[in-house]
């Protein structure tokens, strides 16, 4: 070591090694600038034919003595998931003023969110059937490798170049917990956080990746977004109107969660909707007639109340709606938006937890506090 | 006196042959501006739509028109697309002809063989126009119909189909094939039948399974039962089978490690990639450890 410092001008060996890789790098075109991260095209310097997103992490101010927890994180389980349907980190490197950047794989097609958006874009019963595949093969990976992905939406779903799903930010994710051990449950984006976390359950598993799942699957039948709020509080009761109250008999042991408010309760509160029972099997149909009765019962078996009795990553794959008509579509006849190296850089420079602030998601975002917490 | 009528008698057969006077009531269009004309593709004679109604509506019936006594049905007539009947049927007779002799240019060795074959079919086409041999060719293309069917069929190929290795057969079996068959053609190629698609798979070809310990659906740990009736966990969806599979995961994942193999795998690539990918796994394995031990996931 003490060698190769006089040798390399009082370079050590890991400063070596860190200036190889970024070495390996020519920085392109500019993308995209967030709050949290800098994003810029690049390729390698002995092959110019590969393309890829350098994200360069902003220094933040509540962490100027390291690296912020969410970049820890996003390194982490990026580089131990090796999957066509989660977005590959290919190296990661600082430059000299201390920033972190992580050399991530190009996803040049825009998002799922974009793509129910655009009005020009037509997609049929397939196509949903096709995306949600993947996107349940990438939470399935994660979920078999014990990893809670925690921020599954629309925007987090980007599109390949080939038209794959490629699961991306990983700053909220974390290993499945021990029995006994407490997490957040401030965590996933509002509209996509289910119900056990609004109620302040902190012994949560994989099914609520599940419940995120669902919501995206409804979004893109509905194009539009599905369970909307702009407040915690008002985010239960819109699930609640939409799928039943939950009570004992629905949901074993529901009514010891801290902020579960029994109906009988509630019913001062906000209203006779608050009581509905559970939603019968011919509203399901309704509600998500484009996806035909099978795909109703899979969406049901996603935006199941109880985790225990909702899918887990496996009872999801393992559905017939998979094998049934209409086959998924193959991915090279999927539609696509050509949302371009703008978007690329819109998706990878928001922070966890963060919808994109223009149209309508304005009310409905909020930045995740983690000085509060 | 008597020219009067021969010339009225030319007039009508005049505006007959123009379109304007059904042959059958002799109703003009000049009365009845919606009258249509209607054909019947058995023997393409004209007659308004009254006359079909009234002659056809209750059953089939003999033509009207004298000298053709063809049987007619009235769910056959059909307003004719050109205004010149024999058009309009060597517009048919080729469709039905297409129909059946509907190979490409491709399906030919050469491009001679695929001219012979286009050859043939005109004709088989001009024969059918012009009413020479009509049952011998109806007959053979019924033939070639159902040979191409059953070659569609995604049974076996027929013993006798005719494929390029089979073109030098013997004459013999080369006439036998043509009783079954209806035709041979030189230089056609044998049909291959295009590969199923095989059923998707939702795994996307990925399994996971534990190689060296078997997962019970219960493990009687005495500090786990605790775990097991605690309604915050049960109400939460904590899976404790995940908890379960991931502690022998965690055990028993390095005996599916082979650092000899993945030093051989590793040396095969280029080495100057690999400093860098070296340094993001350390970089990466740094980050773990810090979340095992200081449970760093835990301070949110």
């Amino acid at each position: 070591m003490t060698s190769s410092a006089t040798a390399d001008g009082g370079q050590d060996l890991a400063e070596q090694m860190n200036d190889a890789v970024r070495e390996k790098f020519v920085m392109g075109g500019f993308l995209g600038e967030g709050t949290y991260a800098m994003v810029h095209k690049a390729h390698y310097r002995h092959d110019p034919s590969q393309v890829f997103a350098v994200k360069k992490i902003k220094l933040n101010a509540e962490y100027h003595n390291g690296i912020a927890p969410d970049a820890i994180r996003e390194m982490q389980f990026l580089s131990e998931l090796t999957h066509p349907n989660i977005l590959k980190l290919i190296d990661v490197f600082s430059s000299k003023d201390q920033n972190l950047s992580f050399v991530l794989e190009l996803a040049p097609r825009g998002d799922l969110e974009k793509l129910w958006k655009n009005k020009d874009i037509t997609y049929t019963a397939a196509d949903i059937k096709a995306w949600t595949n993947m996107l349940c093969q990438g939470i399935w990976f994660c979920h078999e490798n014990f990893v809670l992905h925690r921020d599954i939406k629309g925007s987090n779903a980007l599109i390949a170049a080939d038209g794959t799903i490629k699961l991306a930010d990983f700053g909220l994710a974390r290993r499945f917990a021990d029995p006994g051990t407490r997490m957040t449950t401030q965590m996933i984006t509002r509209m996509y956080r289910p119900l056990e976390l609004l109620y302040g359950c902190s012994h949560y598993g994989g099914t609520a990746d599940m419940w995120s799942i669902g919501v995206v699957m409804a979004e893109l039948v509905k194009r539009d977004w599905y369970l909307g709020s702009e407040t915690d509080i008002q985010q239960v009761s819109v699930i609640c109107e939409k799928f039943g109250t939950p009570t004992e008999e629905t949901w074993p042991g529901v009514s010891a969660l801290p902020y579960y408010v029994a109906p009988e309760k509630q019913n001062n509160m906000v209203g006779t909707t608050a009581n509905r029972i559970a939603r019968p099997r011919s509203w399901w149909r309704q509600e998500f007639m484009l996806l035909g009765d099978d795909g109703a019962e899979f969406i049901k078996g996603l935006l199941t109340l109880d985790p225990q009795k909702r899918f887990n990553s496996r009872r999801a794959l393992e559905d017939k709606y998979w094998t049934n008509m209409p086959r998924p579509t193959k991915k090279e006849n999927l539609p696509k938006e050509g949302g371009g190296e703008k978007a690329v850089g819109d998706d990878l420079k928001r922070k966890g937890g963060e919808t994109p602030t223009n149209g309508r998601a304005d009310k409905v975002a909020r930045k995740l506090d983690f000085g509060a917490m | 006196m008597s020219k009067q009528p021969a010339r009225a008698a030319a007039a009508s057969k005049r505006l007959a042959e123009d379109g304007d006077i059904c042959p059958v009531c002799k109703s003009s269009r000049y009365l009845n501006s919606t009258m249509q004309f209607k054909i019947n593709p058995a023997c393409y004679h004209r007659m308004c739509d009254t006359c079909v109604e009234r002659i056809f509506k209750r059953g089939n019936s003999t033509c009207p028109i004298a000298g053709c006594a063809k049987t007619l049905s009235w769910a056959k007539f059909r307003r004719a697309t050109f205004e010149d009947l024999k058009i309009e049927r060597e517009v048919d007779i080729r469709k039905t002809v297409m129909d059946v002799m509907n190979k490409k240019e491709e399906d030919f060795e050469t491009l001679r063989d695929y001219n012979d074959y286009l050859e043939q079919v005109e004709e088989i086409a001009w024969n059918l126009i012009l009413n020479i041999d009509v049952e011998a060719t109806t007959g053979k293309l019924e033939r070639w119909k159902q040979h191409q069917k059953a070659e569609l069929d995604a049974g076996p190929p027929l013993a006798s189909g005719k494929g390029a290795t089979q073109r030098k057969a013997s004459q013999s079996s080369k006439k036998k094939d043509e009783a079954e068959t209806g035709f041979t053609f030189h230089g056609l190629k044998k049909r291959v039948a295009p590969v199923k698609e095989a059923p998707y798979d939702p795994w996307g070809g990925w399994s996971i399974a534990p190689q060296y310990y078997v997962l019970q659906d219960n493990y009687d740990v005495d500090w786990y039962k605790r775990i097991k009736t605690d309604v915050h966990h049960v109400a939460g969806g904590h899976s404790l089978q995940d908890y379960c599979s991931q502690a022998l995961r965690d055990a028993f994942g390095g005996l599916g490690v082979f650092i000899e193999d993945e030093i051989l795998a590793r040396d095969t690539p280029s080495m100057d990639a690999d400093v860098g990918t070296e340094h993001a796994v350390a970089a990466a394995m740094s980050g773990k450890d810090a979340n095992m031990n200081v449970n760093m996931d835990d301070v949110f």
